[in-house]
């Protein structure tokens, strides 16, 4: 089998970078922007700028009353429940809209339209239809994450390779098996960018639903901070949501992104 | 081979027939530019023996891969009968199953080298366990064992086109219908690869059907070469190889066939 070793046989994925220096990197990234912090925090009053010290007393407080959790726990099943309302929605919409040139030449100005609407709009309009509860919150993340989510798998669509329909057809495949195995593993990089697009403007927008729509939740509680002029627990609250969403996208997002697309070429530079 | 002698116009049962592949009088016309009919094939008669091994070579427009596309089934001639094993070829049977192989590998990249084998089994209601052992089986077949869990874009030229071989031979065809199958791979790569199809051919005892525009590749593999001309697509002449294979386009006899289809062409 001479040919076996023939030209780069094999070119095994390289193995992901130097991981320690990378992590050193950005530790030592967030302990610059913390120093910066603190000095910035003795030109100001803490109504103002509070510094890290005081934040984190804060921050402390909050969690020790179980408040911290009850509240992200709150925002994040409310940010959820609309974006798998969304998905389920936006998916076959897109597969359907994709497939059928007819109907998708016929809704094409409505994507546009819908992912020009504000999520301030569609908040206000939550308020108008559904008070203040837990679908106000809801209809706004599904607003905001429905189209993104359409518009991508409807992209999805387009990619599909005509050749590889070619090769299930000439193998006598039935429709709902290419369907299940051509078009979806086509499709499914693309749904997973626009969901994760949408799962972060989804948790965004779901914060300024609750400051105006809602009697829980992290959006209510910093609305509520900011009433009461307590700076301190207006950034324990961001500073909470920040890490939550970088850790998800991180520790849960990427890995799982690098581990479906794995058979994708990585660009070379 | 011998073309068909008898002259009929409509399409009559195949049941007399005991060729794997037989045509006779097959015809087929495209819809061409400004309303005309372009015809692209003309009074085809074909008759391909059992375990043989037939080269369609011809000119580019001569309409070699729309009667290879015709015996697979892929497309309808216009006149004319095509029969496979005794049947319609769009009729399914099962008895005599055909592959196809294509011109590029047409490999899925979201599936591992086996999977991408494997997918071939999937129409059908073949269990899992027997389709991963039937797959790895054909996978060895072609000469590749390792790289099984490798994904297209790691695999070189060569072993992605093995691969798809392992794709055609995974169902056991009786017949293997191949479109220019390794007209895009470096000329080393080639002949193993032409190495490759010969064994298998022997070991598993199909009739294998194949296009190409290249003279050598066709004297070097086939047993019999239909030389087609172009405008409307006609057989010129059928030309049965004498020497065994493996074939020497250098031996004086087999270089001699060269030159005379070339000279045909």
């Amino acid at each position: 089998m001479a040919e076996m070793i023939e030209q780069g046989a094999l070119a095994l994925p390289q193995r992901r970078g130097i991981r320690f220096g990378v992590l050193l990197e950005r530790l030592s990234l967030v302990a610059g922007l913390v120093t910066i912090w603190w000095l910035l925090s003795f030109s100001a009053p803490p109504y103002v700028l509070p510094g890290p010290q005081r934040v984190w007393s804060a921050l402390s407080i909050i969690a020790a009353h179980g408040d911290l959790w009850r509240n992200l726990g709150i925002t994040f099943w409310r940010v959820a429940l609309g974006f798998v309302l969304a998905t389920i929605i936006g998916l076959p919409f897109g597969i359907v809209l994709g497939a059928n040139r007819r109907l998708g030449e016929f809704f094409e100005p409505v994507l546009p339209v819908l992912n020009t609407v504000s999520s301030a709009i569609w908040a206000i309009f939550a308020i108008i239809w559904f008070g203040i509860s837990n679908a106000t919150t809801i209809f706004v993340v599904f607003m905001t994450a429905m189209p993104l989510i359409i518009t991508n798998v409807w992209q999805g669509t387009r990619a599909v390779n005509a050749d590889f329909i070619e090769l299930a057809r000439v193998l006598r495949m039935p429709d709902w098996k290419i369907m299940a195995k051509i078009y979806l593993p086509t499709i499914l990089p693309y749904f997973f960018s626009g969901a994760r697009l949408a799962f972060g403007f989804g948790w965004r927008v779901s914060l300024v639903a609750e400051t105006i729509g809602s009697s829980s939740g992290v959006g209510y509680r910093l609305r509520q901070a900011a009433d009461l002029v307590r700076t301190d627990q207006v950034f324990a609250w961001t500073l909470t949501m920040v890490v939550l969403m970088a850790a998800l996208e991180m520790g849960v997002l990427s890995p799982l992104e690098r581990h479906l697309f794995r058979w994708k070429k990585e660009a070379e530079a | 081979m011998m073309p068909a002698g008898e002259e009929r116009t409509a399409p009559a049962p195949c049941a007399d027939d005991t060729l794997p592949i037989s045509l006779s009088k097959v015809g087929k016309s495209f819809p061409g530019p400004n309303g005309a009919r372009l015809e692209v094939l003309r009074d085809i008669d074909l008759a391909v023996k059992e375990h043989s091994i037939v080269g369609l070579l011809g000119a580019s427009g001569a309409g070699k891969s729309t009667l290879l596309n015709i015996i697979a089934g892929i497309v309808k001639p216009d006149r004319g009968r095509v029969c496979i094993c005794g049947a319609r070829s769009d009729e399914l049977n099962d008895w005599c199953a055909a592959s196809y192989m294509f011109q590029d590998d047409r490999l899925l990249p979201w599936r591992t080298a086996v999977r991408n084998v494997e997918f071939a089994l999937e129409a059908s209601a073949t269990p899992k366990a027997e389709r991963v052992r039937r797959a790895r089986e054909a996978f060895r077949l072609v000469g590749l064992d390792t790289f099984e869990d490798a994904f297209p874009y790691q695999l070189s030229g060569g072993m992605r086109s093995r691969v798809a071989l392992a794709r055609s031979l995974v169902t056991e065809p009786k017949i293997l219908l191949m479109d220019e199958p390794f007209s895009r791979l470096d000329a080393q790569t080639r002949s193993h690869l032409h190495g490759e199809l010969l064994r298998i051919h022997s070991l598993m005892a199909m009739t294998v059907v194949f296009v190409t525009h290249d003279v050598e590749e066709a004297v070097l593999l086939a047993d019999e070469v239909v030389v087609m001309s172009p405008r409307p697509g006609t057989i010129r002449e059928i030309v049965p190889i004498a020497p065994s294979r493996p074939r020497d386009p250098i031996e004086p006899e087999v270089a001699a066939y060269i030159r005379r289809l070339r000279a045909l062409i």
